[in-house]
């Protein structure tokens, strides 16, 4: 009766019982991990550890200069892409459903993403030399 | 959803081509003077297609928009106030920023974002108008990235504005569990059962302190002054104005639809924050060396006044809350204007002494700050005495007296840190007048001009308010 009625009913908040578990489960993992690596394991303190890691190799001067950051657009424009890609899919689904309402509102729409495209491709995006 | 709805959208749609055309002018590699004029054309289209759609209003675009006479009345002073603001962006941005054409892409994108908060009636469009809001506003704050203050600015602002999204879309989650629409007008018709419920109150509860961000009241005040002093001097402008009357617009349509005001639990929060930040406000004020950051200060102590006419939720409080905010954008656009005219390359004008014996140096000027700091003060005569005014006599209609009295006093004290600055103004000037060459006249007349033209109507505004009070009635009818 009580497993009827409390254990498997999905509407008593006991029935959230098992993800406080598994809450108490993952953040004592969590709190039991930490504490212990740092109490258990081996510390060396020189002041070389402070010193920036360059694959061994001695450090040569500040590495914070300006970079031509062109991952950064490409990065945006794989963006751009991907959501459009995410707004057609449905579309393509519903294809026969929507008619020409929907086709004009998927006009419209890839009209606005071409403009942003067009800004995008002329403020030089995809030009590679400098 | 028919063709006939899309035209109360008019307005809004030619809102959101301007920044669509604006990046095609910018593509095209036009002018920075070509863009300015353009977006200053399409601003005007859009408050002519306000007009031309005012007899099809109020009509409902189910289930997002509601486009009535309270959106139609927000929206215009959002316009008013871009209107201006992106004329003071001109010489100011010509000035320090060989790039300042993207600005105005973002300004007309936060500005549609503020446009929609006041017509929706949607958790979904107004968290879209918030975010398009916000979003616009992290780039707008931070434009000028080569400064220091700038950049902090913006990264204070993106952290804590995420932050309060967050708090946002969990309370409309907690809501929506409750009462099962997102709609306003849905949850209004669950509120009788859920209204007791915990989980409600606390979705209630987040919205509050989302909404609470971006009016800058206390105690969710803290980024507004390092943000004003931070941006821009225009997107400050911005800030202080568009940003807060769209969401205090969504605020007051959430609260008529759902008569937040007569539950005194609410209230009861409510009075708590417009109290708080009335005292806060003004008390950090007081010892303000920088003019920005006062002026900040002194936007928290005024929408906790703005709260006092939106606790009784009567239709005197609406309307008091509307001439209110009139006033005050006007005001704080005058203030800021004299800001940005003042400016040099290298320094904003923003510490005091700046401004030591200006009515000596630039007579005109000096005056319109003068002025903008009286009504800001309250001082009759000026706009801001009555716009607090209405705010007191809506408020004594509902008798809550501790606000009130609140609002009393610390208008006093406001007085004080006012004074201080007019007094400054006519100090013994220390400093030699270096006047500067003026690269751009025409936009400097106009900016000149303009801020006259403000200044006057705060005066108008403050001895003659029947036509603009009567405009907002006949507005706030149609709904």
């Amino acid at each position: 009766m009580f497993t009827d009625t409390v254990l498997l009913s999905a509407t008593t908040p006991f029935s959230y019982f098992p993800i406080v578990l598994q809450l108490c489960a993952a953040l004592g993992f969590v709190g039991l991990t930490m504490f212990a690596t740092h109490f258990l394991g081996p510390k060396r303190k020189t002041s070389d550890k402070l010193v920036t890691f360059e694959s061994g190799i001695e450090q040569k001067g500040n590495a914070r200069q300006p970079v031509a950051i062109k991952y950064f657009l490409t990065a945006i424009l794989f963006v751009l892409f991907d959501v459009e890609v995410i707004f057609f899919y449905p579309y393509a689904v519903n294809f026969r459903e929507l008619g020409w309402d929907g086709f004009l509102a998927m006009l419209l729409f890839v009209a606005f993403f071409l403009g942003g495209f067009f800004y995008i491709l002329k403020k030089g995006a995809l030009k590679w030399e400098d | 959803m028919n063709e006939l709805q899309l035209i109360p959208l008019l307005p809004f749609i030619i809102l959101a081509m301007a920044s669509v055309v604006t990046i095609l002018l910018i593509a095209f590699r036009l002018s920075h003077t070509v863009i300015q004029v353009t977006g200053f054309l399409m601003m005007c289209l859009v408050v002519f297609a306000t007009w031309y759609v005012r007899d099809t209003l109020p009509e409902e675009v189910p289930p997002l928009f509601i486009v009535d006479g309270q959106a139609a009345l927000f929206t215009g002073v959002i316009i008013f106030c871009v209107l201006v603001i992106g004329l003071f962006s001109y010489i100011y941005f010509e000035e320090r920023e060989e790039n300042p054409k993207e600005y105005y892409i973002l300004l007309f994108l936060a500005t549609l974002g503020a446009a929609i908060l006041t017509i929706s009636q949607h958790f979904i469009s107004l968290f879209i108008g918030l975010e398009l809001l916000s979003v616009s506003l992290y780039a707008l704050i931070a434009y000028l990235r080569n400064r220091n203050n700038a950049v902090e600015a913006g990264m204070k602002y993106l952290v804590l504005a995420a932050l309060s999204s967050a708090f946002l879309l969990f309370g409309m989650a907690l809501i929506y569990m409750e009462a099962g629409s997102m709609k306003f007008s849905g949850i209004a018709e669950k509120l009788p059962q859920v209204s007791s419920s915990p989980l409600f109150l606390m979705g209630l509860g987040t919205i509050v302190v989302a909404i609470g961000f971006k009016l800058a009241l206390v105690p969710f005040h803290l980024w507004a002054a390092d943000v004003y002093q931070g941006s821009p001097t225009p997107v400050t402008a911005f800030i202080a104005t568009i940003s807060k009357i769209g969401t205090f617009a969504v605020l007051l349509r959430f609260a008529q639809t759902i008569h937040l005001q007569q539950y005194p639990l609410i209230i009861a929060i409510f009075s708590v924050i417009a109290i708080s930040s009335m005292i806060v406000g003004n008390i950090l004020a007081l010892r303000q060396q920088n003019l920005k950051r006062l002026l900040a200060y002194s936007s928290i102590a005024h929408f906790g006044y703005l709260l006092v006419a939106f606790l009784p939720g009567n239709e005197a409080g609406t309307e008091a809350a509307a001439f209110y905010l009139i006033a005050y954008s006007i005001t704080l656009l005058s203030a800021f204007g004299v800001i940005t005219l003042l400016s040099s390359r290298e320094h904003e004008a923003e510490t005091l002494d700046i401004y030591t014996g200006l009515i000596w140096r630039r007579p005109v000027v000096a005056t319109i700050l003068a002025i903008s700091l009286f009504s800001l003060a309250g001082i009759p005569l000026t706009a801001g005495f009555l716009a607090k005014f209405f705010v007191l006599s809506a408020g004594v209609q509902q008798a809550v007296w501790l606000p009130l009295a609140v609002l009393i006093l610390t208008s006093v004290i406001g007085l004080y840190y006012y004074l201080r600055v007019i007094n400054t103004l006519f100090g013994t000037s220390g400093t030699a007048d270096v006047m500067q060459k003026t690269v751009h006249p025409f936009f400097h007349v106009s900016t000149y001009i303009t801020l006259v033209v403000l200044a006057g109507m705060l005066f108008w505004i403050g001895v003659f308010p029947g036509l603009v009070l009567q405009g907002i009635r006949l507005f706030l009818l149609l709904h």
